[in-house]
């Protein structure tokens, strides 16, 4: 495991293409929780998250050969993982069902140090971010949660940093009305 | 100011709708071409796809520019000069009373793109009634042109096996016909106009009678 | 109607601004925006112990079988009958580097014997394609096209006896594909034996018409 684990994205993706499959395996361990998080904010549930990134990973499997390169696994993954998130809240919006922000899913462990008021704060801000756009959310939690510069995201996505920007600054908005209605 | 607040309104709408198509052109393409190309030709279709022209072809020809390795210039330009033809297409089978259904527009694209002039394709598409698929007849057309039959041989062909009643499938052999009167020394005219001839006089069962070596009725899959 | 936040409190949101780069007059909403951001809950969120153990598990699945790829959802072939249909007037080239003829082989697939999984009646909806490239020099060669989302790696010929033949037989659905052969990983070759269709790229590809009937190349 510790020398498999040394190997570099494109080396192990080289060596599941020419048959190893069992290497892929280290993908998944690698990259496993780097996106758990933000699947669990688009979709509002850990359950539904994980259903999410499982189907990436299967999915970047079956189109492994396509990943033109293979040192950028882990953007790649990202890109299917998103397209996978989009089209579950399309789905559910079809079937007239919204997200449901579930207090036990996403809201994360419980801080030990136990301010109670941050904590209902941290709820409240979750369910306002279900209420969100898709694309207002995702540009939310790519910059606030995962912590991206607007550059990144724009590289990541494929939208430009001025209609990033307008997303965010609509979910800022957004944001401060739900919330007002909640104090 | 004002004109700034409506460039921006039309802006971010242009940029939420093409998020809204973009995922789905997006995620075919993500991974087999680089982000730029993901995002021109994300919004080359969004726009294709407002014009009632079919995407499909769009996103396999930028898939088929990323895995011959073209630069990311050559395949936007690409996606665009498809998406220019396929537009073409459509406004010549529309002004021409037809349906402009993706398949048909495709392969109206084809003939105008091998050579054939915006009557001759209305006039190809007009002349594909039921059992004759127009989608079929321009691409059939399409590749005559291609073997260098001038246009209005080629409709005067396609038109004599439709009127001829020849079965569909006789279409799709007039091509490969066409190759071997060439092999045989004719010019393409000459090929053409003797296929012509031999399918409006030929008696019921194929064209000319005699079946050529090598080939056989296709097997009965109900015969036990 | 709740007021909507000042551009300058939306750059601060941004991180392009500092509380003490806004004017006295906007700080109050400054700070107040700053704390609504501020609970953010950026824990990170772990997956079930069982997650690998599961994704592994479909990857095996899907790895199992070469076949699988071909003909996911379709019949496994039995009893083909092959039909070789010869395009009049092709030349089998000399020994060039490329390719130098194509000959389209029709088949037919029967339903499958009892017990079997529910045959999709390939005659409806795919017609088997074989296609056949003689390239004597090669050390690989592929079939890729609209049908495999042109993927050279998703479709490799096999050698058939010794004469520098290679071919391969493929499900394809009703309707018109584009294709090409790729010899050595990097040469793409079209079909020599038929015009095709300019590719935009400055090359051509071929195509093929799949009907009920059988198939053929444009």
């Amino acid at each position: 495991m510790g020398q498999r684990e040394q190997a570099t994205d494109g080396e192990v993706v080289r060596a599941v293409l020419a048959g190893d499959v069992e290497q892929y395996a280290v993908l998944v361990h690698r990259y496993r929780d780097r996106y758990a998080r933000f699947a669990a904010r688009m979709l509002g549930s850990l359950d539904a998250a994980e259903d999410a990134v499982q189907d990436a990973f299967v999915r970047a499997f079956d189109q492994l050969a396509q990943c033109r390169e293979p040192a950028k696994f882990a953007g790649w993954l990202f890109l299917i993982l998103r397209n996978r998130c989009f089209a579950e809240q399309r789905r559910r919006t079809r079937e007239g069902r919204g997200l449901e922000a579930t207090d036990e899913a996403i809201a994360g462990p419980d801080r030990p140090d136990g301010n109670v008021e941050q904590i209902e704060q941290a709820h409240a801000l979750e369910r306002a971010l279900v209420d969100l756009t898709p694309e207002q959310r995702e540009v939310f939690v790519l910059k606030h949660v995962e912590g991206l510069a607007y550059d990144e995201i724009s590289g990541m996505t494929g939208a430009t940093v001025a209609s990033l920007k307008m997303r965010m600054h609509r979910a800022y908005d957004r944001l401060r009305e739900l919330l007002k209605e909640h104090t | 100011m004002r004109r700034v607040a409506v460039t921006l309104t039309l802006t971010a709408v242009a940029a939420l709708r093409l998020a809204a198509q973009a995922p789905d052109v997006a995620t075919r393409l993500a991974g087999r071409v680089p982000p730029e190309v993901a995002s021109a030709v994300a919004g080359i279709a969004a726009s294709a796809a407002d014009r009632g022209l079919p995407v499909e072809p769009l996103v396999q020809k930028a898939i088929e520019g990323g895995a011959k390795g073209k630069p990311a210039d050559r395949v936007i330009a690409a996606v665009r000069a498809l998406s220019d033809q396929l537009a073409a297409a459509a406004d010549a089978l529309r002004s021409g009373g037809g349906r402009a259904d993706a398949d048909v527009v495709e392969g109206g694209a084809y003939a105008l793109g091998a050579g054939l002039g915006v009557k001759q394709v209305q006039q190809l598409a007009r002349a594909s009634h039921a059992p004759y698929d127009a989608a079929l007849t321009l691409r059939v057309a399409a590749t005559l042109a291609a073997l260098g039959v001038p246009p209005k041989t080629t409709v005067d062909l396609v038109e004599g096996v439709i009127s001829a009643g020849r079965p569909p499938s006789e279409l799709l052999d007039l091509p490969g016909e066409v190759q071997a009167g060439v092999a045989r020394g004719a010019t393409p005219t000459q090929a053409a106009q003797g296929l012509g001839h031999a399918a409006a006089h030929a008696p019921p069962g194929g064209p000319g009678g005699a079946v050529p070596p090598g080939q056989q009725k296709p097997p009965n899959p109900h015969k036990p | 109607m709740t007021k909507t936040y000042h551009p300058l409190v939306k750059r601060l949101l941004d991180g392009e601004l500092s509380l003490s780069d806004l004017p006295l007059e906007l700080r109050g909403e400054g700070a107040e925006a700053l704390r609504l951001l501020g609970a953010v809950d950026r824990a990170p969120v772990a997956l079930s112990a069982q997650f690998e153990a599961r994704v592994m598990a479909e990857v095996r699945r899907r790895a199992g079988s070469p076949m699988r790829r071909f003909w996911r959802g379709l019949v496994e072939p039995r009893d083909i009958e092959l039909r070789l249909r010869l395009r009049p007037g092709i030349v089998w080239g000399a020994a060039l580097a490329a390719a130098a003829a194509l000959a389209l082989l029709l088949t037919r697939p029967s339903q499958a014997p009892d017990g079997a999984r529910p045959v999709r009646l390939a005659a409806r909806d795919s017609v088997y394609v074989r296609f056949v490239l003689y390239a004597p020099t090669a050390r690989r060669v592929a079939v890729a096209g609209t049908f495999n989302q042109w993927d050279q790696n998703a479709s490799p010929l096999a050698r058939v006896g010794g004469g520098g033949v290679w071919a391969i037989t493929l499900a394809l659905p009703q309707g018109h594909h584009q294709y090409a052969f790729v010899v050595d990983g990097g040469q793409w070759v079209p079909d020599p034996a038929a015009p095709g269709v300019d590719d935009g790229f400055g090359r051509r590809n071929s195509m093929v018409a799949v009907t009920a009937r059988g198939a053929r190349i444009l």
